[in-house]
């Protein structure tokens, strides 16, 4: 059997870079294995034994996925051997944590690898393995202060007065609110400049912390599809454990006892992800309070309305819309491509 | 020695472990392993024995190990440390 680094087809990350017969033959085994094939990843480890592909897997960005072994295979340490191929290929890149997705039966054979369990629910259990979450909570335990805490969590693109809105009314309910920005670069607005504006925007009120969600909500780990704007059972799974992850392993550690989010009357992966969440929080003892939408000109106030209007260049709307910080990022900075979400 | 970027040596395979180590002011040292439990003392006592070998004084070490025996543990770390020493 060859290390997996040695036959790795090579190639940079976009461009046709894995020799077609390789990928065939990948694409049949994890299909063979009750996978669904999805291209897009960035790299694609493969383990062959005399001639035969015996495994694979694949890699985008700090993801694992299409985890396949035949048969003939399975219970050696094939799987030992995969990975390392995968964790190298991580470390090229920059990612020293990794997530995998998994059946929860197939979790104990990532935990002998030194995947730690994130959260199970269902069908699904999500692994991670490297410094992960530890060295998240640790590096944010000098922000963490006792008492009733609540969270918001928002991508914030871009920081709209709707946003601040939910922020004021969320803050005035609790002794410290931890404002939770989505790290996930995948939106219109890059996370530096979302996280600032939050920041900025958010500076008069004294007990409100802005912090980096990392990959622990409502990321390209925990919630893909959520930048897809699809609604199916796939999402839901996502949702839940996105939730779960929040509610086990995110609101302890900041002592939040409740979650604040705007109402959604528009988009029907938010309303369900609110309506998931109420229920999802309520099992671990927690509150969530859904905060009615501030409206301006009879309209609801949402960042698509923003875009809209960013869209059309219609800063006298925008001046209704967004506060002053975002209102001067968007009139100083060329504006982004808004083909996106 | 001193560690002047990122390096990483070893695998995951059963009785085998991976090492990655990057530069940092001190020195830290940051261990998982399946027999945690059991061996994190000897498998410490086995990293700074190697650190003190190769004068190693700085630098964050972190090891991910499936049951590896001493050699094998010297062994990865000092090849992770000579790739970050650039030698």
């Amino acid at each position: 059997m060859s290390h997996p680094d040695s036959n790795r087809p090579q190639g940079p990350a976009g461009h046709a870079p894995f020799d077609q017969p390789a990928l065939g033959e990948a694409r049949a085994l994890i299909e063979s294995c009750g996978l669904r094939f999805e291209p897009g990843f960035d790299d694609l480890a493969v383990i062959y034994d005399q001639g035969r592909l015996v495994a694979c897997g694949a890699r985008s960005g700090y993801v694992l996925k299409m985890l396949a072994i035949a048969p003939s295979h399975q219970g050696t340490d094939t799987l030992g051997e995969l990975v390392t191929g995968l964790i190298q290929s991580g470390l090229r890149a920059g990612h020293e944590t990794l997530f995998v997705f998994t059946l929860p039966q197939n979790a104990a054979s990532f935990q002998a690898l030194n995947f730690r369990m994130l959260v199970a629910h269902g069908d699904a259990a999500l692994l991670e393995y490297g410094p992960g979450l530890p060295a998240y909570l640790a590096a944010q335990s000098g922000l963490i202060t006792p008492g009733r805490n609540g969270a918001v969590v928002i991508n914030g693109n871009p920081f709209t007065l709707g946003h601040l809105h939910l922020v004021e009314v969320a803050a005035g309910q609790v002794d410290r609110l931890y404002l939770f920005v989505v790290r996930e670069d995948r939106s219109v607005f890059p996370f530096e400049a979302r996280f600032r504006l939050a920041r900025e925007a958010t500076a008069g009120l004294g007990n409100v912390t802005v912090l980096d969600t990392s990959r622990y909500a409502v990321s390209a780990g925990t919630f893909p599809s959520y930048f897809l704007k699809r609604l199916d059972a796939l999402a839901e799974a996502q949702m839940q454990i996105d939730l779960r992850l929040f509610a086990q392993r995110i609101a302890p550690c900041f002592h939040v006892a409740a979650r604040f989010a705007g109402q959604e009357p528009l988009c029907p992966t938010t309303a369900a992800y609110n309506r998931m969440m109420a229920a999802v929080l309520g099992e671990h003892g927690l509150e969530m309070v859904e905060v009615p939408r501030i409206e301006a000109d009879g309209l609801p106030i949402s960042a698509t309305r923003v875009r809209a209007a960013i869209r059309s260049g219609d800063f006298s709307t925008l001046e209704h819309l967004v506060p002053p910080a975002t209102l001067a990022y968007l009139r100083s900075e060329p504006l982004p491509k808004m083909e996106d979400t | 020695m001193r560690i002047r970027c990122k390096a990483s040596a070893g695998t995951m395979q059963s009785s085998d472990l991976m090492v990655v180590v990057e530069p940092a002011e001190t020195l830290r040292v940051d261990v998982e392993s399946t027999v945690k439990k059991q061996y994190e003392h000897l498998i410490r006592a086995q990293i700074s024995a190697t650190l003190e070998q190769l004068e190693v004084t700085a630098g964050h070490i972190k090891i991910s190990d499936r049951g590896a025996l001493d050699y094998a543990i010297a062994a990865r770390v000092e090849t992770a440390i000579r790739r970050a020493a650039k030698e």
